[in-house]
Parts: structure tokens; C-alpha cells; sequence
């Protein structure tokens, strides 16, 4: 104990280079070096999980018309980064249409955009629990997710569709009965999978993959975005569209808790909607407006 | 920084009762993948270890090399290449896993026999060269059944790990337990539930994997009086 004291009054003195000639002799045995050491290495990392954001809920940040964010002067939005060409990694950073329009809304909202890659199954929770002040990433609206989470307005309109290897003979919705069906987890598709195969379909973790492995002889086919799948085939990959399985409206996600922040969103759609940014991102990736509906 | 939100203990246990059905149809899965890649990678293992110590060089070159390349690149990638990369050879899902997960399991478990194998006295081998045993039946009669008690607690480790891998299946659209989770977790929007819970499944099936080697090596022990 004694000790143990005299290694405190070294650690200190080792501070103020005033260590005695006791004091001087413990710093140089290892018995003081290897827990000095590692006590600086915790308080380093301990240091480097912390980041500014005040949490779910603080309203101490908050836009100039008083929306509850997470930190200021940001618009920290989620997408999967794994949703050709709605989202996808460009180097380092996210670029799609997702992005885009992501980025125009942030303007509006004039906040700086930050967008956060996070996996397309996880997002809508994250949403829930603050991780992100909204999630911009294609999500479909439907009855159960708004159990969860506050939906805007429709962003775009688009639909699922079938898609298969070139030579398979499902063209038809009632075609796929009986047939396995590979989907994204978490996505809106894995219902309609459901329903029209009466199977449980093949989970992965994002469209994409689940079309490559289509490509690659797996499975009867995949239902996913009819835009996901109609760049998959530009990029070349051995796969066919069939039947269109109705029309879905895409919108942007926040948190139950946060009404005004969506009611923002919604304004600076319609405002983007009416100074024809929407249409502009639209036609950069389509060839078409997908941010009216269609018929 | 936000706060971990733990599910409410009824809430775990409701979820935890409610999806057992699906649950136990992953769990069947991952047995089955488990199952396939020790047995085979047993094989494959012993295989290549006496590949190893054997006195061609060439042999032990082959080993080395398989060795190294299986241990050096991550299972996951294995996984992948075997299951989107030969697309001639369109394996199917729980093929393309079995098949990666044994031979990444058989590389670790070829050293593990190495290392029983030459923890053997050199004594056994001289007395059973000297009994006019050929280096076969040696190694057969002599050297493997000690060397199997030696390596049956880094096998049971390797076991643990080779069921915990193959959670990496997911990956390609196995539904086992790892998949289960993140699908339940995902359309119910509550990961950190179905993850608590399938990590309870992994649990016991480790218990009872751990238990299962320990009955081994006391049934193994008894010649140690």
C-alpha cells in the first residue's frame, strides 16, 4: 500500500519534473511504465468516441423555423448508398438521385447536407432511435412503416417490377407462383414477393446484390425498383424486365416525435416541385419525370 | 451520443417465444452448415496435415500452400467467390457456404492435427518402426489415436468458431439464424431485439457443442489412470 502510494506521488511529480530521488527510481521500473501507458491509451480513446450531437429529443438545435435537429446548421440524411442510381458510392461520398434530392432540400432548409451511409434494413429504425434527422432512400409508403415513422409527401413515383435471366419464362405477375423470388431485406418488395409466389423469398441485403445474383443463375427473379433494375441491365448485366407490379410513391422518413421537421420537408418539396429542381434531378438520371405521376 | 435502447425484458422474451418457429428453421440451417463443414473439414484436415510432415517436399509444399491461401483471405470472400464469382459452376446458396466454410475450416484444423500429431514423443514412432510397423500403420495404430486426444480441445475450439461462421451465409441468402435476425429485425424495424435473441439461440447451441466436446475428451481421459 505504501507502494502503491509512492507510484501515485511519481505519476504526479512525473508531471511537474519534480520527482525525488524515491520517486525517480520507480518512474524507471516498467511496474510504473506499463499502467501509465495504458491509462494514457484509454483516456485517448475514450476521447475519440465522443461527438457533438446532443441526441434524440434536445431541442437545442434546430432550423431557422425552430424544427428540432441534431446538430446545427446540419441535415444529417441516411440513404443505403446500395441503390443504384438512387444512391451509390462515388468514391469516398454517396451520388444518386437520392442524394441529389437529399442535398436540394437541405438548401431549402438551409442547412449544410450530410449524408450518413447506413444499411437500407436498418434505416427506418435508425430514423427511430435519432441517429439520423431523416432518411431520403427510397422508401415506399406504406401502412406499416407509418406506424413507425413520419412519411412526407411523395419525392418520385415508381414501381416494382419483375425481372429475370433472359431466357426464364416468367413474364407475368401469376408466373411467379411456386418460383423463388430474391429481394432486399426491409424493402416493401419482400411483401410482394410473398404474395405472388406464396413462398418466403431469398433475403440479401441490397437490391443490387440480389440482381447480380440473378444474373448469376441464382434464383427465379427478383422484385425490386423498376429504375434499379433498368440500371443494372445498362451496366450490362444479364437480366430482363417483365411485368410492372403497380405504382409506388417514395417519400422521405422522420422520426414520430418530429412533426414540424416534416412539415419543413413537405414545404421544400412542393417548392422544389414548383421551381422545377425536383424535375432537373429527375431528368439528370432519367430520361423522364418520375417526380409526377405517371400514368 | 445516443443511449443504448435495450428492449423491455417481456418484450424479449414475448419476441423470443413468438418467432421460435422461424427461428428453428435457421437453427436447422446453421446446424446443417455447421455439420457438413466440420466433418468434411475433418477430412480435409487430416489430410492436409500428414501432407505436411510428410518427407516429400512437394507435399509439403502443396499443404503450405493451400494452408496459407485458405487462412490468409477472409471467409466472407471465400463465401463470395464461390458463390457469385464461378458463375460457370452456379453453386447453389448452402453449397457455395458448406463448401468454403470446410475448407476454411480444414486448413485451421490441418494445423491443429500438425501440432497433435508432432506433440507425440518421437519414442512412439522409433518403438513402433522398431515393432517392423510400416510408416502407415504407425501413424494409423500408433501416432493418430493420441494425437486425437491431444487435439480435441483446439478442435472444440475450432467447432465454436466454425459454427459462429457460419453465420456469414447470410450473406448469400441462407436463411439461417444471422439471416433470420436481420430479416425479422428489419420488417418489424426492431433489430436489437431479434439480435439479443439470436444471439441466445448461438448461445446454446454453443453450450451444448462445448458440452458435447468436454464428454469427448473425459470418455478419451479415462486411459489416463
Amino acid at each position: 500500500m505504501v507502494r502503491c502510494y509512492t507510484y501515485l506521488k511519481a505519476y504526479f511529480l512525473l508531471i511537474w519534473r519534480t520527482a525525488e530521488k524515491e520517486e525517480k527510481l520507480i518512474i524507471k521500473k516498467r511496474r510504473f511504465w506499463v499502467p501509465a501507458l495504458f491509462s494514457v491509451a484509454v483516456l485517448l480513446l475514450s476521447s475519440c468516441g465522443s461527438n457533438e450531437t446532443n441526441g434524440n429529443g434536445d431541442k437545442r438545435n434546430s432550423t431557422a423555423k425552430g424544427s428540432p435537429i441534431l446538430e446545427d446548421g446540419k441535415f444529417i440524411f441516411a440513404a443505403s448508398g446500395e441503390f443504384h442510381p438512387f444512391s451509390y458510392m462515388d468514391g469516398n461520398q454517396m451520388s444518386g438521385f437520392d442524394i441529389d434530392v437529399g442535398n436540394a432540400i437541405s438548401d431549402k432548409l438551409g442547412l449544410e447536407p450530410i449524408q450518413k451511409k447506413y444499411k437500407f434494413a436498418g434505416i427506418v429504425e435508425g430514423v427511430k432511435s435519432g441517429k439520423f434527422d431523416a432518411a431520403v432512400a427510397s422508401h415506399t409508403i406504406n401502412e406499416e412503416r407509418k406506424k413507425h415513422v413520419l412519411l412526407s409527401k411523395p419525392y418520385y413515383y415508381s414501381g416494382p417490377q419483375i425481372f429475370t435471366r433472359p431466357e426464364a419464362d416468367i413474364q407475368h405477375a401469376d408466373d411467379l407462383k411456386g418460383k423463388e423470388i430474391a429481394v432486399s431485406k426491409g424493402s416493401s418488395y419482400a411483401d410482394i414477393a410473398k404474395e405472388h409466389s406464396g413462398q418466403e423469398p431469398k433475403y440479401y441485403d441490397s437490391d443490387v446484390v440480389a440482381l447480380e445474383a440473378l444474373a448469376n443463375g441464382k434464383h427465379d427473379a427478383v422484385v425490386t425498383d423498376f429504375a434499379t433494375g433498368a440500371e443494372a441491365m445498362k451496366k450490362k448485366l444479364k437480366i430482363e424486365a417483365q411485368e410492372r407490379l403497380g405504382q409506388s410513391e417514395q417519400a422521405i422518413a422522420v422520426s414520430k416525435e418530429n412533426e414540424q421537421l416534416i412539415k419543413e420537408i413537405n414545404d421544400a418539396i412542393d417548392a422544389l416541385k414548383k421551381d422545377g429542381t425536383l424535375k432537373q434531378i429527375s431528368e439528370k438520371y432519367f430520361d423522364e419525370d418520375i417526380t409526377v405521376k405517371q400514368n | 451520443m445516443e443511449m443504448i435502447v435495450l428492449p423491455s425484458l417481456s418484450h424479449f422474451f414475448q419476441t423470443l417465444i413468438d418467432s421460435r418457429g422461424i427461428f428453428l428453421e435457421g437453427m436447422l440451417l446453421t446446424l446443417q452448415l455447421t455439420v457438413i463443414s466440420i466433418f468434411i473439414g475433418m477430412f480435409i484436415g487430416l489430410f492436409f496435415a500428414l501432407l505436411k510432415i510428410s518427407r516429400v517436399t512437394v507435399f509439403g509444399y502443396i499443404a503450405n500452400a493451400y494452408i496459407f491461401l485458405v487462412r490468409g483471405t477472409p471467409l466472407i470472400v471465400q463465401i463470395f467467390i464461390l458463390y457469385f464469382g464461378l458463375t460457370e459452376l452456379n453453386i447453389p446458396d448452402f453449397w457455395a457456404a458448406s463448401i468454403a466454410l470446410a475448407f476454411h475450416n480444414g486448413a485451421y484444423i490441418a494445423e491443429i492435427f500438425r501440432g497433435a500429431i508432432q506433440s507425440i514423443d518421437q519414442g512412439q514412432k522409433e518403438a513402433g518402426r522398431s515393432l517392423g510397423m510400416g510408416r502407415f500403420l504407425t501413424m494409423r495404430r500408433i501416432i493418430l489415436p493420441q494425437a486425437m486426444r491431444r487435439a480435441l480441445p483446439p478442435l472444440g475450439n475450432q467447432f465454436i468458431i466454425g459454427l459462429k461462421d457460419s453465420s456469414l451465409a447470410a450473406f448469400i441468402s441462407v436463411n439461417e439464424l444471422f439471416n433470420v435476425a436481420t430479416t425479422q429485425g428489419s420488417n418489424s424495424f426492431d433489430n436489437m431485439t431479434y439480435l439479443l435473441v439470436v444471439a441466445v439461440y448461438y448461445l446454446v447451441l454453443v453450450l451444448l457443442l462445448t458440452f458435447a466436446v468436454q464428454t469427448f475428451e473425459k470418455k478419451l481421459s479415462v486411459s489416463d489412470h
